[in-house]
């Protein structure tokens, strides 16, 4: 399997130029991979190709004409005081905000949960479900939910607060710091079961003997931990650490509905000013060019993440 | 109807990836000129395609009885009845338009008529509206000049929705207040709180979102004399002193204790709703929650907190789309069913609107049928409606984003009023630059 896929790499095709035997099997790799690759150019490709060219235009999907302004939309951007950079940048800085607040979070409590739910304990299977259980609902559900719950006046969570003694009028969905505590608090609480899952199967597949031997060096839990299991996890952590930053970096629906994007706009994400200026206000041409200043930003961010993953094993 | 404008907001964007691929395709310029021979159709026999948004409360049962009873009554006429969300109507409509597919009548929002005139989608009604015999003064003042855009008439008045004082007659009695008082001055009404709060009641919670914030803030902005944009709306004006103060008399809700900080959104209805507070300026829909059939409540016209009677009010208009070869039978057959649909348009009070027709609204039978919409009628003359310019919502919005500032207590409301202004102008400036405002 491994030496079909392979050719596909840029470096390993060109390598393989000339011997007959591996281009002909770099063609059937590429007929099993076509169905993918279609679906992969038509719906991902062209639309990004045609968004950048959006992107040089005043695009008003409702008007007749849709005049090229060239960079315009993007100088706008850099451009202080401009329509949209303001709110651009500032929506960038929530996003990075949540970004960094949620991952960590995403990252450890999922580990833990993980490493304790592989013990062999009775009901495990009942805990993993009890953890998953939250990821199965879509954002509507647990937005309504939570709006409710996080409610400053008429919630249960101040309710709960004041009956323990605490203050009992934190402004949860309606003022920063408190918003961005519930938005990352429910982000968690929603999408941990996830990584949870994927760093078990992770766990599941490190070599028991490992740990025996580690035991036999006189290894403790905590060294066991460190030196096996951390070690065994890198390359799922580094799946999940890429797909936990995107997610949090394209955060849309937890904003949208539990904090509207509020105070003023101190918790709306690149993202939503992006689908708002898109969508709501017919702005497809500054909507695509932010669309692919985020892309860059976030290209970079998964640069550095593979980087420095891959530098230590 | 409650979320129709927000719904709308996010529902322009759903359509928008198709629409980007079918927008380019067609370019109807200046918009086409429409024109029945009579109010009573009498060609041969044609379907007419009717959307509305029409898919909550009562309207569901309501629509389908009242066509199936025109279709009756007029033999050479087929209505059908096309329902949707609001959002797929604002991103279907559009683009079903230029491929000639849209309906041949429709009901929309007041402020999304300009928008829709300006891209050429709707038929000038001028003449439709001669020849159905409405003048102004069918109507409520002012609505029917609020489908008017650039000296043509592109909208006919079906429906009003104004604001009104919800008031909890439990929390007046609790707190020792006659539960039968109404609130019709600034005197009476912060007389009113004041006792409240002496009782331990925050009188009026009061949120910083478009429901129902944005509504109470442009009630009293045009109660002290002032108005959301000059006159060719290219500039926006909701930051002048009458601006300043109304927002002033919102924070000082908070500031004076009438009402919690941070009020969620919604948390002003549920409040009311669960005896927490005893007055909540909101829309004519609350009529029908049937959450508040357990309170014992009753509403009145909002007080007159500023120098003049002024009410926010949102409305839905008939319009006849310009589909690409529309037939000019099917425009006439719609004609008649408008002018049909709006001498039947008593039942529409069930769905918590006010139908527009005077002669419909002022007969004493809706009354005695809904008297809990009296107050909201007795409001209809000082109402203000929908603001009529191509793209306008986006610099609405800034006015909630204002609003939310201050209520939160972000920014001064003088400075949160400034900054939205400053905003609104660019986006006033773009829209006019587009859509050739």
């Amino acid at each position: 399997m491994a030496n079909i896929v392979q050719p596909t790499l840029p470096a390993a095709g060109a390598r393989a130029r000339g011997r007959a035997g591996v281009q002909r099997r770099t063609g059937t790799a590429y007929l099993f991979l076509a169905p993918f690759l279609i679906l992969f150019c038509v719906f991902v490709v062209a639309p990004a190709i045609y968004g950048l060219w959006i992107s040089l235009h005043t695009w008003n999907p409702l008007l007749p004409l849709q005049p090229w302004v060239g960079l315009k939309n993007y100088i706008d951007l850099f451009t202080p005081g401009s329509l949209t950079s303001g709110d651009f940048w500032q929506s960038v800085g929530n996003t990075g905000i949540f970004t960094v607040a949620s991952v960590p979070l995403l990252l450890v409590i999922p580990l833990v949960i993980a490493v304790l739910l592989n013990q062999k304990i009775r009901g495990g299977t009942v805990f993993r479900a009890i953890f998953f259980a939250p990821y199965v609902l879509g954002v509507a559900v647990i937005g309504v939910i939570w709006r409710y719950l996080l409610d400053p006046q008429l919630g249960v969570v101040n309710h709960v607060l004041g009956a323990l003694g605490l203050p009992s009028n934190i402004p949860w969905t309606v003022d920063v710091p408190w918003a961005w505590i519930s938005l990352v608090g429910v982000t968690v609480w929603w999408t941990l079961g996830f990584n949870t899952v994927i760093l078990l199967a992770g766990l599941k597949g490190i070599n028991v003997d490992l740990y025996d031997a580690a035991a036999m060096d006189g290894a403790g839990a905590f060294r066991k931990f460190w030196s096996v299991t951390l070690p065994g996890l890198r390359p799922v952590m580094t799946f999940v650490t890429t797909v936990t930053i995107l997610a949090s970096a394209n955060m849309f629906g937890q904003s949208y509905l539990l904090t509207k994007g509020g105070p003023g706009h101190a918790t709306r994400t690149a993202v939503m000013y992006i689908a708002d200026e898109g969508l709501s206000q017919n702005q497809m041409g500054a909507a695509a060019a932010m669309s692919y200043v985020l892309f860059a930003i976030l290209a970079v961010i998964s640069i550095i993440n593979f980087r420095l993953q891959r530098e230590r094993s | 109807m409650k979320k129709g404008r927000a719904a709308r907001a996010l529902a322009s964007s759903l359509a928008i990836g198709v629409g980007i691929a079918l927008a380019g395709c067609s370019a109807s310029g200046a918009g086409s000129t429409g024109s029945v021979a009579s109010s009573d159709y009498s060609g041969p026999k044609v379907t007419v395609s009717f959307w509305n948004g029409w898919t909550g409360g009562a309207a569901p049962v309501l629509v389908p009885k009242l066509i199936a009873q025109f279709n009756q009554e007029h033999k050479n006429i087929v209505v059908k009845d096309v329902p949707m969300q609001w959002a797929d109507i604002s991103a279907k409509m559009p683009l079903a338009i230029k491929a000639g597919k849209g309906p041949d009548v429709a009901v929309g929002h007041g402020d999304d008529i300009a928008t829709y005139a300006a891209q050429g989608l709707l038929l000038k009604s001028d003449s439709i509206v001669k020849s159905l015999g409405y003048t102004a003064s069918d109507f409520p003042a002012g609505l029917l000049s609020d489908g008017n855009y650039k000296g043509s008439q592109y909208g006919i008045p079906w429906s009003v929705t104004p604001l009104g004082l919800y008031i909890n007659k439990d929390v007046l009695a609790k707190a020792g207040l006659d539960p039968n008082l109404v609130p019709t001055d600034k005197t009476s009404y912060m007389d009113a709180l004041a006792k409240l709060k002496a009782a331990g009641v925050q009188g009026e919670w009061a949120d910083g979102y478009v429901f129902t914030g944005t509504f109470e803030f442009e009630s009293l902005l045009w109660q002290y004399g002032g108005d959301l944009f000059n006159k060719g709306v290219s500039k926006a004006t909701f930051n002048s002193p009458a601006g300043v103060s109304a927002l002033t008399q919102m924070v000082d809700l908070i500031n004076q204790g009438y009402s919690p900080p941070n009020v969620a959104q919604d948390g002003d209805i549920n409040a009311l709703i669960a005896g927490k507070t005893a007055f909540n300026w909101n829309g004519v829909w609350q009529t029908t929650n049937t959450a508040l059939t357990k309170d014992k409540w009753t509403a009145a016209p909002v007080p007159q907190i500023g120098s003049q009677k002024a009410v926010w009010s949102s409305s839905t208009d008939w319009i006849f789309p310009a589909n690409k070869g529309q037939d000019k039978n099917k425009t006439s057959a719609a004609a008649t069913f408008v002018k049909w649909m709006n001498n039947h348009s008593s039942g529409w009070a069930a769905t918590g609107e006010l139908p527009a027709q005077n002669s419909v609204r002022n007969d004493p039978k809706l009354v005695a049928a809904y008297p809990q919409l009296k107050p909201f009628l007795q409001e209809l003359p000082y109402a203000h409606y929908e603001t009529v310019s191509p793209g306008i919502t986006n610099a609405e919005a800034t006015i909630t984003t204002a609003v939310n500032e201050a209520m939160v207590g972000k920014k001064s409301p003088k400075q949160a009023l400034d900054d939205a202004v400053a905003q609104a102008n660019q986006l006033l400036q773009q829209n006019a630059s587009q859509y050739g405002g």
